[in-house]
């Protein structure tokens, strides 16, 4: 038989890395999903995938960039479901348009509809250009800065910023 | 503003932690704020502060030890890492210096037995370069007959430095314990200009 879980400790856990990084994680989802109560059901998430996964951590892996790569996943996985959703919304207001049913805009802020197009491309590029370029549009983040979160080098982020960027065909300088 | 701007980012993160926290862990007490003095002259120092002033100033090895002795002690309260402390740290910043070697900053120990916060109480109110003796510190807690105890209270003083425990001595004028090693307690006192042995 397996141990019931001891959900003491498993407390205590989070706590412990709530403490150390839920801030900075905190803010990055923020910033990416816009939305506080988005944030906080990624952030949770964030947590218990973190915690789930811990044990298995090499030694000497690097928690931090760790946590920033779930972090980052989960908000865009949000941000695609809620791509989904919305064009999903557009098309009932469309039929409904049709049905000439007055009470219903269908009109989202196009800036939205620009942002989400943006991260579903995002979404898509390897892992390390994906964070990196999060933590420099998002978190407006220095490349040394990027470096200490994810780990390797500034030359290094700058360098996965900049192929990122090329990809995406982004007006961001990546200086 | 700017700076407006980040006050509003900075209270929505929070509320963010406070609230995953809560969800995940089914607890709701007030956080602990908790900052790191990483390079003073006696070591790692942990501070952690709630509402109504600065509950823990300990020697540690570092972070992950003053988190796990925060959460041991309170059970699974939130901690966040602040940069408010920055009152604490100055204070410190200045008595470490030579500058200023009192301290005039909220302390709490509400949460302490009756009988430790008045020991503790004495301790606070020795002036930098005075020192006195466990038993004249249980005579001002009005227990005169309980040093030993006022040196166990002591001894698990959770405001180092700023309630000044190490400016207590044995009655013949040797140094008795300190919880974060008797090196740092001469230290301090030679610091603050005392010279144990000459007592």
């Amino acid at each position: 038989m397996t141990p019931s879980p001891m959900p003491d400790r498993a407390a205590h856990r989070i706590a412990v890395l709530l403490a150390k990084h839920g801030e900075e994680l905190a803010r990055h989802v923020r910033r990416m999903v816009r939305d506080d109560d988005a944030a906080q059901d990624i952030l949770q998430d964030t947590m218990i995938r973190a915690h789930g996964a811990l044990a298995r951590l090499p030694a000497g892996a690097n928690t931090r960039a760790w946590l920033y790569r779930i972090a980052t996943n989960v908000s865009l996985n949000h941000l695609r479901s809620r791509s989904r959703e919305r064009a999903a919304l557009r098309r009932h207001a469309a039929e409904r348009d049709a049905a000439a049913d007055p009470q219903v805009d269908g009109q989202l802020p196009s800036d939205d509809g620009e942002r989400e197009t943006l991260w579903l491309s995002v979404a898509r590029l390897p892992e390390r250009q994906r964070l990196a370029l999060t933590l420099r549009i998002v978190d407006e983040l220095d490349y040394e800065e990027i470096a200490s979160r994810l780990g390797g080098t500034a030359a290094g982020a700058r360098a996965n910023v900049y192929q990122a960027t090329k990809k995406l065909r982004l007006g961001v300088d990546p200086r | 503003m700017i700076t407006e701007q980040a006050e509003v980012e900075r209270r929505a993160v929070e509320r963010i932690v406070l609230g995953a926290f809560g969800e995940l862990t089914g607890r709701r007490s007030e956080p602990l704020r908790y900052a790191m003095m990483d390079d003073t002259p006696v070591g790692v120092l942990g501070l952690a502060s709630g509402g109504r002033g600065l509950r823990h100033l300990s020697y540690v090895r570092d972070e992950d030890a003053f988190l796990q002795q925060l959460l041991e002690e309170h059970g699974d309260v939130p901690l966040l890492r602040t940069a408010s402390l920055d009152d604490v740290r100055r204070a410190l910043e200045r008595y470490f210096a030579g500058k200023r070697l009192d301290f005039d900053i909220p302390v709490d120990l509400s949460d302490l037995p009756a009988f430790q916060q008045r020991v503790l109480d004495a301790t606070a109110r020795i002036p930098a370069g005075r020192v006195a003796t466990y038993s004249e510190v249980a005579a001002r807690a009005g227990s005169p007959r309980a040093s030993r105890a006022a040196g166990n209270a002591l001894h698990v003083n959770p405001v180092a430095i700023v309630v000044p425990c190490h400016r207590v001595l044995r009655a013949d004028g040797s140094l008795g314990g300190y919880g974060g090693g008797v090196r740092i307690k001469e230290w301090l006192l030679a610091h603050e200009g005392v010279r144990p042995a000459s007592l």
